[in-house]
């Protein structure tokens, strides 16, 4: 390859057309764009980072300062990183569980499937801030449903959205109910794209539907799974419209639902970087180190699943 | 399959799906309130005061939201969709110098949530002039790693390069022959995208959060988030409000279901 870039450099025959103009003038668009509006921005923000800066006047250089700050003294960053993985580990386990089940369960059944499947998928496609809303008249103390369902039935209602661990309840079920119908037809796409003949031999078999279900249909899904793990971990750890919208009209001044308990690592980062006092280098800080968290739990993530897999075929 | 266990699968997927709709129909039983008389009764049935809430509600800036919302998604989506469409095209039909460098980018970046750069973002649509307009929202989807590497996929195991080779024997042109033969080929994989990058970008929150200071370029998300104040304290406007902001589009996915959840799940059972 290397020599006949050569040979049609000094041409610039047809070959050079193939090899170099044509390739250029259609990654040219791309590549432009993503330099201007992707790339740049980041490594404009690593920049940031180094800085202590409020937009205006000049930047004052702190070299590594605004990192330091972040692992000795900032205790919102750490309580914002806690919570986001808490709130990741107690939704998108059972939404991801949940939605294989019905999957399973709705690929037996033929009549009515496209219903299900659509009804299902709505939430995903709802705008993210209007579920926030939503959910914030679903569960508003004295004039949610919820609560006046449960005094209707005779019981107390509760402080949903004031008590923190309620709170964080609310936006776990959100997720939940979110992704279910989502996850579910994922999965009902990966089981239809699985041969009938496979199904039909563990038949002959003998093998019950459960047995199927283990063997055959759940190691066949193992790139859904790679897919929905991956996904799930990304999208969760970018929590931020939900949370934001629900708890944003708080009186207080303590941002995060009650006791910071819904803070999510991208609001604390939205926070810190465009709320009250803006502070663009320690923002842009905030922003590198999410990264790394993002970076690192990805990466577990894949190994894990890549692991289990190791071992089941050994 | 026993005759027992059918029904009561029948009854589990009917009760996740009350539950899935629930909320739902909530909201649009609420919009059709009064504020006062809302909070007299548990609304789970329909009254009278819709007419009037909407008059509300479109008193306000919904409309204009609306439109921002369709312009920033139509433009950010076909733009967004072509360029992938033509990277895509590039990385499989042609041996360059640095294609597996640009492969391996567009993998890293799909990793990578464009929002964490969003304060150098910021700064610089400011020193460019663009904050105030509709641009910062657009610009930012257009090279997008998930576009680019779906399009590759797609036209690497769907696009006959015996089609792109005869075309170039009979004389066409390389553009002639993308617009031409290459982008009807790849239909399918072209609508999905454009499914994915329109539903994305219509519900992108952060990105206008950061960038919408006034009524001109605010879109829907913004606008719900501005219904709080908007009406203070009457619930049923907000409601109305988040009702006719959401089930637009809510029914024009319901009637392209098919398509559309197809669509949307295809890039997870290939990849």
């Amino acid at each position: 390859m290397n020599h006949s870039m050569k040979t049609t450099g000094k041409k610039r025959g047809k070959h050079w057309d193939y090899s170099v103009k044509y390739p250029l003038i259609f990654v040219l668009p791309f590549c432009i764009c993503f330099f201007a509006f992707n790339l740049f921005p980041i490594i404009y923000s690593f920049f940031l980072s180094l800085h202590d800066w409020s937009g205006v006047g000049e930047k004052k250089y702190v070299g590594l300062q605004n990192y330091i700050m972040i692992f000795t003294r900032d205790k919102i960053f750490f309580k914002s990183l806690r919570n986001t993985l808490y709130l990741l580990l107690i939704s998108f386990p059972p939404a991801i569980i949940i939605g294989l089940l019905i999957a399973a369960f709705l690929f037996n059944i033929k009549r009515l499937r496209t219903f299900f499947q659509t009804v299902n998928f709505l939430p995903y496609i709802t705008t993210p801030v209007a579920i926030g809303l939503i959910f914030l008249f679903l569960f508003d103390r004295n004039t949610g449903i919820v609560n006046r369902l449960i005094e209707g039935a005779g019981g107390e209602g509760l402080n949903w959205l004031g008590n923190p661990g309620l709170a964080q309840l609310v936006i776990a079920f959100m997720i939940l109910w979110k992704y279910i119908g989502y996850y579910m037809a994922l999965y009902l796409a990966g089981m239809t794209s699985i041969s009938q003949d496979i199904y039909d031999a563990a038949r002959v078999d003998g093998a019950g539907a459960v047995r199927t279900f283990f063997s055959i249909t759940l190691p066949l899904l193992k790139p859904i799974n790679i897919f929905i793990i991956v996904t799930s971990l990304i999208g969760g750890l970018q929590l931020f419209d939900e949370p934001n919208l629900m708890f944003n009209v708080s009186t207080t001044s303590i941002i995060g639902g009650p006791k910071r308990s819904c803070l999510t690592m991208f609001w604390n980062f939205y926070d810190v970087a465009f709320g009250s006092t803006a502070r663009l280098g320690y923002g842009s800080a905030v922003a590198v180190c999410i990264f790394i968290v993002i970076l690192i739990i990805s990466v577990i993530g894949l190994c894990l699943m890549g692991g289990k897999e190791e071992r089941k075929h050994e | 399959m026993n005759k027992i266990r059918k029904p009561l699968l029948y009854i589990m997927i009917s009760l996740v799906s009350l539950a899935s709709l629930f909320p739902f129909y909530m909201m649009i039983a609420m919009s059709t309130f009064k504020t006062e008389k809302m909070f007299q009764t548990i609304p789970l049935y329909f009254s009278n005061y819709l007419l009037n809430n909407l008059k509300t509600v479109f008193g306000s800036n919904f409309l204009r939201a609306y439109g921002n919302s369709l312009l920033v998604s139509c433009v950010s989506t076909v733009f967004c969709t072509l360029i992938s469409a033509m990277v895509g095209f590039a990385l499989v039909a042609y041996r360059f110098r640095f294609r597996s460098v640009l492969k391996k980018l567009i993998m890293l970046t799909m990793m990578v949530p464009v929002q964490l750069g969003i304060v150098g973002y910021m700064i610089e649509m400011r020193t460019l002039h663009l904050t105030g307009t509709r641009l910062p929202m657009i610009l930012i989807w257009l090279a997008n790693g998930f576009g680019a590497y779906w399009m590759m996929q797609y036209i690497e195991s769907s696009l006959p390069m015996e089609m792109v080779e005869s075309a170039r024997v009979d004389g066409s042109g390389e553009l002639n022959t993308f617009f031409k033969i290459v982008l009807p080929c790849v239909k399918p994989g072209i609508v999905t995208l454009i499914l994915l990058i329109f539903l994305w970008s219509w519900n992108s929150y952060l990105v206008p959060l950061v960038f919408v200071n006034d009524n001109t370029t605010m879109t829907i998300p913004i606008f719900i988030k501005s219904l709080g104040n908007a009406y203070m304290t009457d619930y049923a406007a907000q409601i109305t409000g988040l009702a006719v902001a959401t089930v637009p589009l809510l029914l024009l996915f319901i009637l392209g279901s098919r398509n559309f959840i197809q669509g949307l799940t295809a890039g997870a059972v290939k990849g």
